[in-house]
């Protein structure tokens, strides 16, 4: 045993395997690699051989075919300029409201259009702008961070962004046509489900589809950090933006569906006029505001904590030293996300809940201060610990923590209920809410991209017009919107298209109208510099003296990101690891060669990112791009009562999903294991839950779970809100029928899971189980639907059968996917893609099915039980 | 082999696969106290108004629990952390992120701690549902 560069001892890398379903090879020589292996200097020959394989592997496609890469810095340029973008049309929009707000009985905008500017430029700014550009700067600096070449789905991430570009084009094209959705960014009913027009039809599926994407991008994000962190990065030495990134992840999860759950309902009230919010059918208009808030909280953090996390990013580098209390931003990252699933209803501070309920929401959004400040005093705690040098992106910082830190104390203020009874939907409200996002969103994004445009772009931005921008922005902020606190007090509602003039809001409001302007000639500012020509000058390689991976991509514009993927193990390694540049850049480290000809990265260990594959990636492809044309063309064409056409584009939607799986995932090797460098020998087909795609199904059900709950959960809220639920003498679900569906589906499950064994075990009859498992899923599916049809339920009449049959349409729907992948697991035995060695789809369909099986038991219980003990 | 410090030292911190879910067991109490207390506070007050008394106690019965495991979890994470061993010599091994997710569980125990306090104030204040 020798010592290698840390001190630490050299061992074999096979210990600490021994994952359940991995078949693979394990993992073979030394790990971690000793400083003698790492001082051997790498023939030049060799050297450029390597680089010319990786530089042809790696090549952007070039013309218009530019379009069909999937590769993260292209996907995430394109993300975070149609997020930008979006941003600016949002922002046009508050510019015409303002100055239709400058003076008492303004005649500028009509009050309709009025509703139709502030709806979109709410939903806009937060479903457009601030949580895409979240997924967009991750997708663009995150493999760069972690020394990966890529997230482990590149064409997920493609996929994710043309969903986003159709779906943002389509709502925010709305307000072009005058149909854009006018109930307010949270869509409450009634108002909202009895709004005449297609508006609010429009923003229900419009960001359904986004929000389908946006979880694509949370699994991607999650597997990323989790398992391409490059060997030997511990997760105490993660970037904290890797932390912030897995915490916000996770928040996704557990956030979107319970509002994926509520626009289906509101779409089936929309549509189908099942009564879910209906107060004179039994529904309950507040459920909507539940479901919507459960969502709506944790998404200020959703949207707060990647852009602390760019602070995070920033502050060291100005302090010139290494960030101090490291495992208390950990503890304040995670703490606040989970605390911020605590905060919903002081949304509904004034919907007449109990006030003991309202006590213990009032409560935790008062503890949920504790986390959030800890980071912000880590932060300056590094400052005063550091030699700051003041760059202009930590000017920008420092602008977003002054910001942040006065809406955080009005944030205080507004927790208190009998305090929010007063300033509830009047201009302090408008006023706290951009305090806290301007500060703890858009200032330390726009510190982000001028921090990291060298790493994207290789230029630098104006420090002069950055200053300038700055200060605009920074002055125009606060003079229209401290004003705005005074405004509410005062007593002017929000939402309301104009005022009188004799309430003493007039200069005031002038003042706003005014500054709004400042604040759009600073964006003006910002925009010309990130779009002007900057000539072909490249910066220097880390012109602010970083300390951490991303800082190390490759210059003279090479595409492959870093020339080899180094052993880390420590957390600013361009300060803390001598000589790291220099070799990385010889390719003295893991993955120097692309000799197979295909696009790979590495995967490692969730703890102590132990190197276990290689994996291979998918490469440039139109075929995500037709899959979310297609999906597009689902959600888009039902706003237009076209559902015969919205069909087709949804069968061709899973056609091009299953052309795409079958071509490009989980494809056998040309050999078992390949050489990693520096001796290492790693496998590159891996399945189980030593594989990245199950470890995507995992989470993907984790939150496909939430929604689920999320519906289960109206159904005890209608419980706990009405005294006529379910009505008395009402007709229930079949038992029998409900019981025989379980059975079928459980029967199902076992057979996959016997299918699973027998081709592993090399026996007989993998296929024949499979086939048999095809039936038994249409009998579950097709008993389910008679449980309820045959009692003659009728959601329309109450929404005690429309809320039974959601659940059934819900679990029918998880039973036609389940069935679809049996089939494709059938047909990867028959033609060969799946072998006894080779099943990683067959691990990961039966995870999906141990998901649905609860499913299906939580569905039937609900269905034939619980109600008759109601 | 065993008098080796260093491999002694990587068979005793060998990957720990649940740690990182260890870490939100803190939380994950102060999820499941509010939301016992939410849902009993809601069930009670919609339909057994008057239950108030026994809804006060039914929380304190909860809470108290519920600070128990807390304060069990925190005790557990201190002596992973182990705060009093500064011993450098050991330094960026595994033995590192033992500590470090120790120190980061024993962190988020206390806004767990104070969370859950902070839910069962308004049972101990409210005499009333309205």
């Amino acid at each position: 045993m020798t010592a290698d560069a840390t001190g630490e001892a050299t061992g074999d890398a096979t210990r600490g395997h021994g994952r359940f379903g991995t078949d693979a090879p394990p993992p073979q020589g030394p790990f971690p690699p000793t400083e003698a292996m790492l001082s051997e200097p790498v023939p030049g020959d060799v050297a450029r051989a390597q680089e010319d394989r990786l530089r042809r592997v790696w090549k952007t496609p070039e013309g218009w075919r530019y379009f069909s890469d999937v590769n993260n810095t292209s996907v995430g340029r394109w993300y975070c300029l149609t997020a930008f973008f979006f941003m600016l049309c949002a922002g046009v929009l508050a510019l015409l409201m303002r100055l239709q707000l400058a003076v008492p009985g303004n005649d500028l905008l009509s009050a309709d259009r009025f509703n139709q500017f502030f709806t979109l430029h709410g939903s806009a700014m937060m479903f457009l702008f601030a949580v895409p550009i979240f997924e967009a700067v991750s997708i663009l600096i995150l493999p760069a961070l972690l020394g990966a070449r890529d997230l482990p789905f590149p064409r997920l991430s493609a996929y994710g962004y043309w969903c986003f570009l159709i779906g943002g084009i389509f709502v925010m094209g709305s307000v072009l046509f005058d149909v854009a959705p006018r109930s307010g960014w949270f869509m409450y009913p009634p108002l909202a489900t009895e709004d005449e027009g297609i508006g609010s039809d429009i923003w229900l599926l419009g960001l359904s589809f986004i929000e389908v994407a946006s979880i694509a991008a949370a699994v991607e994000l999650i597997v990323g950090v989790l398992k391409c962190r490059p060997p030997g990065m511990r997760v105490n030495l993660m970037p904290l933006y890797a932390w912030y990134v897995l915490v916000v992840g996770g928040m996704i999860l557990f956030a979107f569906p319970p509002l994926i759950a509520g626009d289906l309902l509101f779409e089936l009230e929309r549509s189908l006029d099942w009564p879910f919010f209906d107060a004179a059918r039994g529904g309950d208009p507040v459920l909507w505001q539940h479901l919507f808030w459960i969502f709506g909280h944790p998404e200020v953090y959703i949207v707060f904590l990647p852009s602390i996390a760019l602070a995070a990013m920033i502050v060291p580098t100005a302090a010139r030293r290494p960030i101090l209390g490291y495992s208390w931003i950990v503890l304040s990252a995670v703490g606040t996300g989970f605390l911020s699933f605590g905060l919903w209803v002081h949304h509904m501070f004034t919907t007449g809940l109990p006030t003991l309920s309202l006590g213990f929401f009032s409560a935790a959004s008062e503890a949920v201060v504790i986390p959030t400040g800890v980071q912000l005093f880590a932060f300056v705690a590094t400052l005063m610990a550091g030699r700051v040098k003041m760059s202009l992106p930590m000017l920008w910082i420092a602008g977003a923590l002054a910001i942040f830190t006065a809406g955080g104390l009005t944030g205080v203020m507004v927790a208190i209920a009998p305090f929010d009874w007063q300033v509830h939907d009047t201009y302090f409200i408008v006023a706290h809410l951009h305090y806290t996002l301007f500060g703890g969103m858009v200032f330390p994004v726009i510190g982000g991209v001028y921090y990291f445009f060298p790493v994207i772009t290789g230029k630098e931005l104006s420090n002069r017009l950055g200053r300038w921008a700055f200060w605009l922005i920074f002055a125009g902020f606060n003079l229209a919107f401290l004003p705005m606190h005074l405004t509410g007090l005062k007593g002017m509602p929000r939402r309301v298209f104009t005022y009188p003039g004799d309430l003493g809001l007039n200069w005031l409001n002038l003042v706003s109208t005014v500054a709004s302007f400042v604040i759009a000639a600073g964006f003006a500012v910002f925009l010309w510099d990130l779009l002007r020509p900057k000539g072909s000058r490249r910066t220097p390689r880390n012109p602010y003296d970083a300390g951490t991976l991303e800082w190390s991509q490759s210059p003279e514009g090479e595409t492959w990101g870093v020339r080899s993927i180094p052993y880390i193990h420590t957390r600013y390694p361009l300060w803390q690891q001598e000589r790291i540049l220099e070799r990385m850049d010889a390719g003295r480290y893991y993955l120097p060669d692309a000799e197979a000809g295909q696009r790979e990265t590495i995967i490692t260990s969730v703890i102590d990112a132990r190197p276990l594959q290689v994996l291979r990636l998918s490469g440039p492809t139109w075929v995500t791009m037709l899959a979310a044309l297609f999906t597009g063309g689902t959600f888009i064409l039902p706003t237009f009562k076209m559902y015969a056409p919205a069909l087709i584009c949804g069968v061709l939607a899973a056609m091009t999903v299953l052309y795409w799986l079958w071509t490009a995932t989980a494809r056998i090797p040309e050999r078992e294991t390949v050489d990693a460098g520096l001796g290492l020998k790693l496998p590159v087909y891996v399945s189980g839950s030593g594989s990245v795609g199950w470890w995507a199904m995992w989470i993907t059900m984790l939150g496909d779970s939430t929604a689920f709950a999320s519906l289960v959960f109206g159904v005890f809220f209608y419980w706990t809100a009405r005294s006529d639920y379910p009505p008395p003498g009402s007709d229930h679900a079949d038992p029998w029928l409900a019981g025989a569906a379980l059975a079928a589906a459980l029967l199902s499950w076992g057979l996959t899971l016997v299918a699973r064994g027998l081709n592993r075990r090399r026996r007989r009859g993998a296929r024949l189980a499979l086939a048999a498992a095809l039936p038994a899923t249409m009998a579950a599916g097709a008993a389910l639907f008679y449980a309820l049809r045959l009692p003659g339920l009728d959601p329309v009449t109450h929404v005690y059968p429309a809320s039974m049959w959601v659940l059934v349409v819900w679990a029918g729907a998880h039973l036609g996917l389940g069935l679809v992948m049996q089939g494709y697991c059938l047909a990867g035995l028959t033609f060969g893609r799946i072998t006894p060695r080779h099943d990683a789809p067959m691990w990961n369909v039966s995870l999906y099915w141990h998901f649905l099986a609860l499913t299906m038991l939580v569905t039937v219980a609900t269905l034939a039980v619980v109600p008759r003990v109601m | 082999m065993i008098d080796d410090p260093t491999l002694e030292q990587e068979q005793e911190f060998a990957e720990e696969e649940a740690s990182l879910i260890k870490l939100t067991f803190g939380p994950l109490i102060w999820a499941a106290h509010f939301v016992l207390s939410y849902g009993a506070a809601a069930v009670v007050c919609a339909k057994f108004p008057a239950a108030i008394a026994p809804l006060r106690w039914a929380i304190a019965g909860v809470t108290l629990p519920a600070l128990a495991g807390i304060l069990w979890l925190a005790w557990l994470a201190w002596r992973q952390w182990d705060f009093f061993d500064r011993d450098e010599s050991h330094d960026r091994s595994g033995e590192r992120r033992h500590e470090f997710l120790g120190q980061a569980a024993f962190l988020l125990t206390v806004p767990s701690f104070i969370g859950t306090v902070y839910t069962a104030l308004p049972a101990l204040f409210a005499g009333t549902c309205r």
